[in-house]
């Protein structure tokens, strides 16, 4: 029954996302089933979280975030979100849980190395692989939109800088109704 | 002019020996000594003596660029022929010029030219071909781009492409950028579009009337179809997620993009009127950069599920899908002749970005360009040339063409602007 509410949600967020489009009612969507093993890094199973750190009252009603509260980094060519951050993801699922109205929208971006469009999708494994991390903690994808900007916003120097970890993350961006 | 139909590459043979279908073939014995050495005279001038550009010079470039052609230099030729009559067929068969085009403009009233030229078999002694064209003073590069075009067609036997237009995306001031277009030697250049915010992958559609386009200006991905000829504009994609890599199929009523809702990007097929979107391809892995082949019958498209990014083809019929690049871990941005018969991509080769050139039907693999930091290879309407964009050892980028032999690299005179994605337009009829 979960698969079906999942269906639902998705059909509905996909109508409600475009002007003048039908969907092929003969080719349902299947909701994407998040990969949790593959998302969180290896010495993290079984891990359960107890407070987190953050305050909330920082996040809660502070519009602009630290930077250090609300991007997360990846390595080279990968997006797997890595430990160190699933304390500062459990701070935001709690914020979305427990504010209906607070939309969030995820945005990926990698180095400039590769094509505009792979690199587009690359962001996007990203934000998509901080989403599935707020999944599990109990956030709705109704609340979320991942996007991405990819290598559009990459230091073209970052290599002599060594600086091109700095271009692969993925930020966490709130709107309120 | 048959003796001129099979090329071989460099010692490597690229194509089986029959003539493929409208892709004509060169024999290179290597070198320039394998071109066909052409000389261009100047026009000479009558009626008034104004400054309107060298109409060989565009005839020559584009002759030269082509990779077919070694232009001779035609300076220092004492007797310059403004007719057949003129001709010194030993003096020219001294210089090794294999043809010679010679030809007149007459300035008329109301500042227009009338141009006249004449192809000429130096071995044979005799006209080939010749032509006359009428125009406004202003348009004496389009009139030359005739001239050579049909110079092209009736010593190759494949359509040119020198009277076709290019569009490239320029990023300037740091954070603005523009979507242009021009001839497709850079000559021209138009602004379509001036934007805060990133545009990329910039599509003609089959018929050259429109172009296809990924804006960010709504601060994420969405696509644009654009008429170049009023301005006007119409949001084809705005779903939730990103929307990108618009692609035209070959009859112009659909179009393959890529769509990510919540998920990676998955390519879905739309129709040009942003009606019916439906999902192509199933995937886990990043699926992107869909590129149709000309019977529309089969979308190329990079995907990770191999781990690095390779090429992969989608059979519209059978839903098949089967790998394309086998050859090193990184393979990316297909592109397909008009014949469907090759194939271009970005390939890395050792920490180098270079220009790749696949044979579909012998699966044979030739790097194109050196690199290191080449991008965004995109054929010319006949398979001829192959646009591209590289970075010369400093920062700045430029966009040059390749011929298809290998043999010619040369950038388009853009200056210094940050170019980037350039797309081909279509041969006009």
């Amino acid at each position: 029954m979960k698969k079906s509410i999942l269906l639902t949600a998705l059909l509905g967020i996909l109508v409600a996302g475009c002007s003048s489009t039908e969907l092929q009612e003969s080719q349902p969507l299947n909701p994407p089933q998040p990969e949790l093993q593959s998302m969180l890094s290896d010495d993290n199973e079984g891990t359960a979280f107890t407070s987190p750190e953050l305050n909330l009252l920082e996040l809660r009603g502070n519009p602009l975030l630290a930077k250090d509260k609300r991007s997360i980094y990846f390595d080279f060519n990968k997006y797997v979100v890595k430990q160190e951050y699933m304390k500062i993801i459990q701070a935001h699922a709690k914020y979305l849980n427990e504010a209906p109205a607070a939309n969030m929208k995820i945005q990926g971006y990698t180095d400039y190395r590769g094509s505009h469009e792979y690199n587009l999708s690359l962001g996007q494994k990203r934000s998509v692989a901080v989403k599935e991390a707020l999944n599990s903690f109990g956030v709705d994808d109704s609340q979320i939109e991942t996007v991405s900007y990819g290598k559009e916003y990459a230091n073209l120097d970052c290599v002599e800088q060594n600086s091109c970890g700095e271009d692969r993350l993925a930020d966490i961006v709130y709107t309120v109704e | 002019m048959n003796k001129f139909l099979q090329i071989i590459f460099a010692g490597f043979i690229f194509f089986s020996s029959s003539v493929l279908h409208a892709l004509e073939v060169i024999e290179i014995l290597g070198g320039k000594a394998s071109q066909i050495p052409i000389a261009v005279m100047p026009f000479k001038s009558f009626g008034a003596q104004k400054a309107i550009g060298k109409i060989n010079s565009v005839i020559k470039s584009d002759l030269s660029r082509s990779g077919l052609f070694y232009a001779l230099d035609t300076r220092g030729v004492i007797a310059a022929p403004n007719s057949d009559k003129e001709v010194n067929f030993s003096q020219w068969k001294s210089l090794e010029a294999q043809f010679l085009i010679i030809g007149r403009i007459d300035f008329l009233k109301k500042e227009k030219v009338k141009v006249s030229w004449s192809l000429i078999d130096v071995y044979k002694q005799q006209t080939v071909l010749s032509g006359e064209y009428v125009g406004k003073e202003k348009q004496i590069r389009a009139i030359g781009h005739k001239v050579s075009d049909k110079v092209y067609e009736r010593l190759t036997g494949s359509k040119g492409v020198f009277h076709t237009k290019i569009a490239f995306v320029e990023k300037y001031n740091n954070q603005k950028y523009k979507l242009n277009i021009a001839d497709y030697d850079g000559y021209n250049i138009t602004s379509l579009l001036d934007s805060k915010m990133p545009i990329i992958s910039p599509k003609w559609s089959p018929d050259g009337k429109k172009i296809a386009y990924v804006s960010f200006e709504k601060e994420k991905p969405v696509i644009y179809i654009q008429e170049i000829a009023t301005g006007k504009r119409k949001l084809l994609a705005n779903f939730k997620g990103n929307n990108s890599a618009p692609a035209w199929s070959p009859d112009g009523k659909r179009l393959a993009i890529v769509l990510t809702y919540n998920t990676n990007s998955q390519i879905y097929l739309i129709n040009a009127d942003g009606s019916d979107v439906k999902r192509l391809i199933r995937s886990r892995s990043i699926t992107t950069e869909p590129s149709w082949s000309p019977d529309g019958k089969e979308i190329y498209y990079t995907s990770n599920q191999g781990g690095g990014p390779q090429i992969y083809k989608f059979n519209l019929e059978s839903s098949e899908v089967s790998r394309v690049t086998f050859e090193g871990k990184y393979n990316l941005y297909p592109s397909l002749s008009y014949d469907g018969k090759l194939l271009i991509y970005l390939t890395q080769d050792q920490g180098n970005f270079k220009v790749a050139l696949q044979n579909l039907q012998s699966n044979q693999v030739l790097k194109l360009t050196k690199g290191p930091l080449d991008e965004a290879p995109v054929f010319a309407p006949n398979g001829h040339m192959v646009l591209f964009v590289y970075k010369d050892y400093g920062k700045t980028t430029k966009i040059g063409t390749v011929s298809i032999n290998g043999l010619k690299i040369d950038p388009l005179p853009l200056g210094s602007r940050q170019v980037q994605e350039p797309a081909w337009g279509p041969i006009k009829n």
